[in-house]
């Protein structure tokens, strides 16, 4: 008798499962959301944390771990040093920049010009989170991470890793935990530009999983190797963060513009901790209203 | 009701999915131990549970995802209820419905879950997600379904004990 309450059961639960969809796209879903992951918070941090710990511990001898945490402080240290050589010629270049601009300020002494600086300095990093999970949904690219809206998160806020290396942008918060979009899922957009010859372009993510710059106007030249880095467009993204290397470069006739493929600054599977940018020197949108 | 023991399993088999699992690659995909799990229950005990595991289950994965809240729990309510119909007994013994129910159910449930994403706008390709994600996961999900079997049976047997042959 009782199985025969299966299908009212089962309409009345799928029902219910279109309105959390309904309210979900709606944005008020969110305390709801933020209540129950007070229970999956924990939960999904002591796991994270024994997977850790027995990930690192099994069919592996006393040797294997001390050459394997030598290689990690090798390999971190290399990655800080490549970081950092990104930044000085990130400031090199903007210093030949501001040459040229007072070069030719000087050159015209007649012409009025006001100096702007749009150069991100002295980020407010503040709250660094470890990535606990990632996405349970396979077709979507996020990582999980254990700071939440309680630390200040907020949506929209950029998340980097290794220095300056920008992994994605936060795209929901609880107290405790917060969803990174990946910059290689298919929706995620950055405006970026090539940090060299400061051409402009789209870093987009496929579904295959790999990034893409797109929108790059058929007559500049893009040499492979060249650093892609965040452009401060749009005001959304502090600039200089660095998105990665240009592996090769497409035009097919039929397209209007270019398209390169781009080598990842980062290993996406690899990532364990993490910063959140939640302030960075923003350009006073005020002073550009017309009164 | 199964879900005193239901709720602490299909939690911990969602965060063991985001946490652990997300990183194994095997044949090239990944298990789906949250479907896996109701697709079972629901064979052993019929769709009115495997729609309440279903739908559980699939709150569980929607709180470890950056998507939209549901749509795990719309695709794994409907495989709940499609793997505890009466028609699946038809299939044959336990094991054979078992077996063929976690890989049939698998795909199913990856196609739900495509389906309303690209009804939300999601950017995703019914074909190539089949090909790249719901195939590998049906044939690990079908390899993994003697041991998912073995684990929920005992706790089947033990709830009918305790209930006094509710259960199927």
């Amino acid at each position: 008798m009782k199985r025969d309450s299966g299908p009212w059961l089962a309409w009345v639960l799928l029902i219910l499962a279109l309105v959390l969809i309904g309210l979900s796209e709606s944005g008020a879903l969110g305390p709801a959301e933020g209540l129950l992951s007070f229970v999956v918070a924990p939960v999904e941090r002591a796991v994270a944390a024994i997977v850790k710990g027995v990930g690192s511990v099994t069919g592996k001898t006393r040797d294997v771990v001390e050459l394997q945490q030598r290689v990690a402080e090798l390999e971190s240290g290399n990655e800080v040093l490549v970081q950092e050589n990104f930044r000085l010629r990130e400031y090199q270049a903007e210093n030949e920049e501001l040459r040229r601009q007072l070069n030719f300020h000087q050159e015209n002494p007649t012409y009025g010009s006001i100096g702007v600086d749009v150069v991100e300095q002295g980020c407010t990093i503040f709250p660094c989170g470890d990535v606990v999970g990632q996405d349970t949904n396979p077709y979507l690219r996020f990582v999980i991470i254990n700071v939440g809206s309680q630390a200040g998160v907020a949506v929209g806020m950029p998340v980097v890793t290794g220095g300056a290396a920008m992994i994605g942008r936060i795209a929901r918060t609880s107290p405790n935990l917060s969803y990174v979009q990946l910059i290689n899922d298919p929706a995620s957009f950055v405006v970026a530009m090539l940090q060299q010859s400061r051409v402009m372009g789209v870093v987009e993510g496929s579904e295959e999983g790999q990034l893409l710059m797109t929108n790059i106007l058929p007559d500049e030249e893009v040499a492979e190797g060249e650093t892609i880095i965040t452009s401060s467009i749009g005001g959304m993204l502090p600039r200089g963060l660095i998105l990665g290397q240009v592996e090769s470069v497409t035009h097919l006739e039929s397209d209007l513009f270019q398209r390169a493929v781009i080598r990842p600054a980062v290993d996406f599977r690899r990532i364990e901790t993490v910063l959140v940018i939640t302030d960075f020197p923003q350009p006073d949108l005020d002073e550009l209203v017309i009164p | 009701m199964s879900l005193y023991y239901g709720i602490p399993i299909l939690l911990i088999a969602a965060v063991l999915q985001s946490a652990w699992l997300e990183d194994v690659q095997i044949l090239g995909g990944r298990p789906d131990l949250v479907l896996l799990l109701v697709v079972t229950w629901s064979i052993i005990r019929g769709a009115r549970e495997g729609v309440v595991w279903g739908f559980v289950g699939g709150i569980c994965c929607d709180l470890l995802s950056g998507g939209s809240f549901g749509l795990w729990t719309f695709s794994l309510t409907v495989v709940g209820f499609l793997a505890g119909q009466p028609w699946v007994h038809a299939l044959g013994p336990t094991v054979i419905r078992l077996a063929l129910m976690s890989a049939l159910g698998t795909v199913l449930g990856h196609f739900v879950l495509l389906v309303v994403m690209i009804l939300l706008g999601y950017v995703v390709d019914l074909g190539r997600g089949f090909q790249t994600v719901a195939l590998p996961a049906a044939v690990l999900n079908f390899l993994l379904c003697p041991f998912a079997f073995t684990f929920l049976v005992w706790f089947h047997h033990r709830s009918r004990a305790q209930l006094g042959g509710f259960a199927q």
